[in-house]
């Protein structure tokens, strides 16, 4: 559904993205994951057509994704989707279904059945009165208005309570069993592993790891396991409970405490397996340090800002309430 | 994609940028606004309505007590600042009447007026108008007062529309002012004034003629006998303003007389010369240039409502989910726009219907409407803030009013007064015909102009660059980057530029104008000098920062003759102005292609300005591809050599 090749976008001396390719099918929710800066939302808005890629193709659902026409195919929501705070939702939406060329009794019938499926309340109300939750919700019945095949949602959930999270984790989830392809970027390392089916990690404008959580944990990840025994070896510590414990990464050194407990009259009590988690698999791979020199350098490179870093960096700085949960 | 599915999104924006309009406002703030245009409607159809009266501040302010069979009942309710009410005397003590009009009779607090010649002590038989002399008694206030005092004026004005009308003159104007009129060294226009007793104020008698004060009176009793000369004078006490053309005295031009009551009845009031500042009649051209106003101020208006939406999209990057949904960005923007313009052609349609101008007022005012919402759009899509948008607007409103209003004072005066499509507005209300190259030559350039600045901003209608924040100076040079694809688009570039030289230079020309021609000469050709060299490298500068081009000796060379030649070829679009007898002109002349040469030489002129424009060109590419201190220095030696190579034609062949 989706095939990106050798995909590049350069500012004057700045890359930010360097050569991506990835391919992704067709019902799958694909995970995009990286730091600050690392590339994500540039890739994202390259397959959107929203960016002309500086070298290399993106092609959706069968188009190249300059081309208008793929814009039917496709349903795209911003980190920012900022929306006419004026208008109710169901002017709104029906304002984009008629730029989609969507029938106006379908649209409506569309428009009920998707806030529906939100669980969105007062539908009546201004926009501007909503709660971030419920804009959100709008927003996202926004990318669906066209029934599209391919969903690009950068950072769905991001500044939303728990509970409405959990609601949109779950609507994109649902969006799998309606055959929908979902590229879905998260800084919440634990929604791309609870909702992606392959993810790519990418820092620095390059993609660093790619395929699902189990496969890049086991590519990147080291497996570890702590094995207990009720007698003292040379291998083990001491624990607090009196028991004995050794750290091994490999399963043959396993067999090998067990038969050195056994000989020394004792026996191994306890195996357990420690599996890192893809937060931890992250740091490890991307390095905190990473973002700073190449932020500085586009910084220096051109003196400018955009309204995008602008709108990140105040975000960052201030801490939004939540809503009541 | 067909047209029809094309024009069918556009409308969809189109209407949804009307309906985001209306309720962005609450509806508190629309019921004032409605009500203010409302308002405002009313009081212009009231003057359209009122007709000759006028509209008048202080309508039906004075309640007069008068029968309806007195010959003054007529009085009373002609005017504007008096009410006829029944005449009772015990009101007159009340305070609910403030003057009584009755017979003849004696007393404090009350005076004789005659209707049929007031003047003297007695009354005079007016061309055949019997005379009717009452008592007035009025109320001992100020306002009783006052009240005199307008129905004195009152009747004043009607005894004089009564002889106006006399067909026997004799009787009406015993006093005879011959007019005899004087050339004058420049064709400047001057007026005099006349106050309402007919007082003529001379003005500066050098110019030409004797200069005389008169005194005339239409009864003759007072005032100088016999027959004075008056310079391009004013007459009597009918006719507010005269002229020194001498052809646009409104008795001796009863066509043009009409036509300036017609024009200035509706907005500025009657032709007559008495009572509030509605029944003011200024002189012609003012009255004209005036209404030719009136068309600019709905549009300072609606760029401020256009430019707020455009920059709206930006800030809060709603833009982002059109700019994603299957249309095309020259759509948006067309739709966005649509709305304003629309509402821009109904203001122009209205107004033009009301001061009629007629069609051509509003073809000639039409693309000054495009012109403020293309500076309005690039304004707001480079600006980075509503203060910066504010700034933009106020630029865009305060050049474009004074390119276009300043060049139609001088209608009359000077055919530069041509390069304003308000000069074409009061050509048509003087009633003058306008032909085809004189429309395209006060327009094309606004047109083209437009249309390039759209251009311009929808290049950069984009995901990367609405949402960027830089200098308005670097957003700029982007717009045009994003013009730009190869080295022949540079060509293209600078043939595209010509309606803003052009728009420059002839404003250059309009600004020096008025000093000594010495002083003139020079400084426009080195100011169309920079003008044109500005225009021939600023694009090549914006390739090369953003490293579309590379800094290398020979792209700059070649960059800087592909913009000469494309300059050269536009530049000959020029010759446009001999259709409109610019050239007669010496400064047109100067400014746009010398004449009285010879074959060869002609075709050596010809093709001369080409090898300049290349040479010129590249010079400032070579500092260009440095940086901009370098395309700074660069820029003022190429200028330097250009307003050279103008000296050099100008002395030569002019």
């Amino acid at each position: 559904m989706i095939r990106v090749s050798g995909l590049r976008k350069t500012y004057g001396d700045f890359a930010a993205v360097v050569g991506s390719s990835f391919e992704v099918e067709t019902g799958e929710i694909f995970g995009v994951v990286g730091p600050n800066g690392a590339g994500k939302t540039t890739t994202l808005k390259m397959l959107a057509g929203l960016i002309e890629p500086t070298a290399g193709s993106a092609e959706v659902a069968g188009f190249d994704a300059a081309e208008p026409a793929m814009r039917h195919r496709l349903g795209f929501l911003p980190e920012e989707s900022p929306l006419y705070e004026d208008m109710t939702p169901a002017s709104y939406l029906t304002f984009f279904a008629d730029l989609y060329d969507v029938p106006r009794s379908v649209a409506k019938d569309r428009i009920a059945e998707t806030l529906d499926r939100l669980d969105l309340e007062y539908r009546d109300r201004r926009i501007g009165d909503m709660s971030k939750g419920m804009k959100r919700k709008v927003a996202i019945a926004r990318s669906l208005i066209n029934d599209p095949d391919v969903l690009i949602y950068d950072e769905p959930a991001s500044g939303l309570d728990p509970l409405t999270t959990n609601s949109v984790l779950e609507f994109t989830r649902e969006l799998r069993a309606d055959e929908k392809t979902v590229v879905f970027s998260a800084h919440n390392l634990y929604h791309v592993e609870s909702v992606c089916d392959r993810i790519i990690i990418m820092n620095e404008g390059q993609i660093i790891a790619r395929g699902t959580v189990e496969e890049i944990r086991e590519e990147y990840g080291e497996t570890t396991y702590h094995v207990f025994s009720d007698t003292g070896l040379p291998q083990t510590e001491p624990t607090s409970d009196g028991r004995h414990r050794a750290i091994v990464d490999a399963m043959d050194e396993v067999e090998g405490l067990q038969d050195a407990a056994e000989a020394a009259g004792g026996s191994v009590v306890d195996i357990r397996t420690n599996e890192p988690s893809l937060e931890a698999l992250f740091l490890d791979l991307t390095g905190r340090q990473m973002a700073g020199p190449r932020t500085a350098a586009a910084t220096a490179g051109n003196g400018e800002s955009s309204v995008e870093e602008s709108v990140e960096e105040s975000v960052e700085e201030s801490v939004e309430p939540e809503e009541p949960q | 994609m067909s047209v029809g599915t094309r024009f069918r999104r556009i409308w969809r924006i189109a209407r949804w940028e009307v309906s985001l309009g209306s309720t962005s406002l609450d509806r508190q703030t629309l019921f004032a606004a409605v009500a203010l245009l409302v308002l405002a409607g009313g009081i212009a159809g009231a003057g359209l309505v009122v007709g000759t009266e006028g509209l008048a501040p202080n309508q039906d302010i004075y309640r007069i007590g008068v029968d309806e069979n007195s010959p003054y009942y007529d009085v009373v309710e002609r005017h504007a600042a008096l009410a006829p009410r029944e005449p009772d005397r015990e009101k007159l003590e009340t305070g609910d009447l403030d003057l009584i009009v009755s017979p003849p009779t004696s007393g404090s607090g009350t005076v004789s007026l005659t209707l049929g010649g007031q003047r003297g002590d007695g009354p005079v038989d007016a061309g055949g108008v019997s005379p009717s002399t009452v008592s007035v008694a009025y109320a001992p206030t100020e306002k009783g007062t006052a009240a005199l005092t307008a129905f004195r004026s009152a009747v004043q004005g009607y005894n004089d529309r009564l002889m106006a009308v006399e067909p026997n003159e004799t009787a009406a104007y015993p006093v005879n002012v011959a007019l005899r009129y004087r050339s004058q060294s420049t064709s400047l226009q001057s007026s005099r004034f006349a106050d309402d007793n007919g007082t003529a104020t001379g003005g500066d008698g050098s110019s030409g003629g004797e200069s005389a004060d008169g005194t005339t009176d239409s009864s003759g009793t007072t005032g100088d006998t016999g027959e004075q000369s008056i310079d391009d004078g004013q007459q009597d006490d009918r006719s507010s303003v005269g002229d020194g053309s001498g052809s646009t005295d409104q008795r001796e031009d009863p066509e043009l007389g009409d036509k300036d009551d017609s024009l200035l009845s509706g907005l500025l009031g009657g032709s007559s010369s008495q009572g509030s500042p509605a029944e003011i009649s200024p002189p012609f051209p003012f009255g004209s240039l005036i209404l030719a106003f009136v068309f600019l101020v709905p549009m300072n208006f609606i760029i401020q409502a256009y430019g707020g939406t455009i920059l709206n999209e930006r800030v809060n990057r709603r833009g982002e989910l059109l700019l994603v949904a299957p249309i095309e960005r020259l759509d948006i923007v067309a739709g966005k726009t649509l709305p304003y313009l629309l509402a821009a052609i109904v203001a122009i349609s209205g107004i033009s219907y009301g001061v009629g101008g007629g069609v051509l007022a509003v073809a000639a005012v039409l693309p000054i409407a495009l012109a403020f919402l293309a500076s309005t759009f690039v304004g707001a899509m480079f600006a980075r803030s509503f203060k910066e948008l504010t700034f933009v607007t106020v630029t865009v409103s305060v050049f474009l009013t004074t390119y276009v209003f300043i060049p139609a004072i001088f209608t009359n005066v000077t055919p530069i007064a041509l390069i304003s499509p308000l000069t074409l507005v009061v050509m048509s209300l003087q009633g003058e015909a306008v032909g085809l190259g004189g429309y395209v030559f006060a327009t094309a350039p606004f047109y083209l102009g437009s249309a390039i600045l759209f251009l311009l901003g929808i290049g950069v209608y984009r995901e990367e660059d609405m949402f960027t924040q830089k200098p308005v100076p670097l957003k700029f040079l982007d717009a045009i980057d994003a013009r730009l694809r190869g080295p022949k688009s540079v060509a293209v570039a600078s043939a595209l530029k010509i309606p803003f030289v052009f728009i420059g230079e002839l404003l250059a020309i309009a600004a020096l104008y008025v000093l000594p021609i010495e002083i003139t000469v020079p400084l426009i050709l080195v100011v169309i000098a920079a003008i044109e060299e500005v225009a021939k490298s600023i694009h090549i500068y914006a390739g090369i920062e953003s490293d579309r081009f590379d800094r290398s000796t020979k792209t700059a060379l070649l960059l800087g003759s592909l913009s000469g030649l494309g300059f050269f070829v536009g530049e000959k679009f020029t010759v446009i102005a001999q259709v409109v007898s610019l050239q007669d002109l010496i400064l047109g002349q100067t400014a746009l292609m010398p004449s009285g040469v010879t074959p060869s030489t002609g075709v050596a002129l010809f093709f001369a300005p080409l090898v300049l424009h290349t040479v010129t060109a590249a010079i400032s590419a070579l500092g260009a591809k440095r940086n901009f201190r370098w395309y700074l220095v660069a820029m003022v030696v190429a200028t330097a050599v250009h307003a050279a190579y103008n000296f050099q034609v100008v002395s030569a062949y002019v």
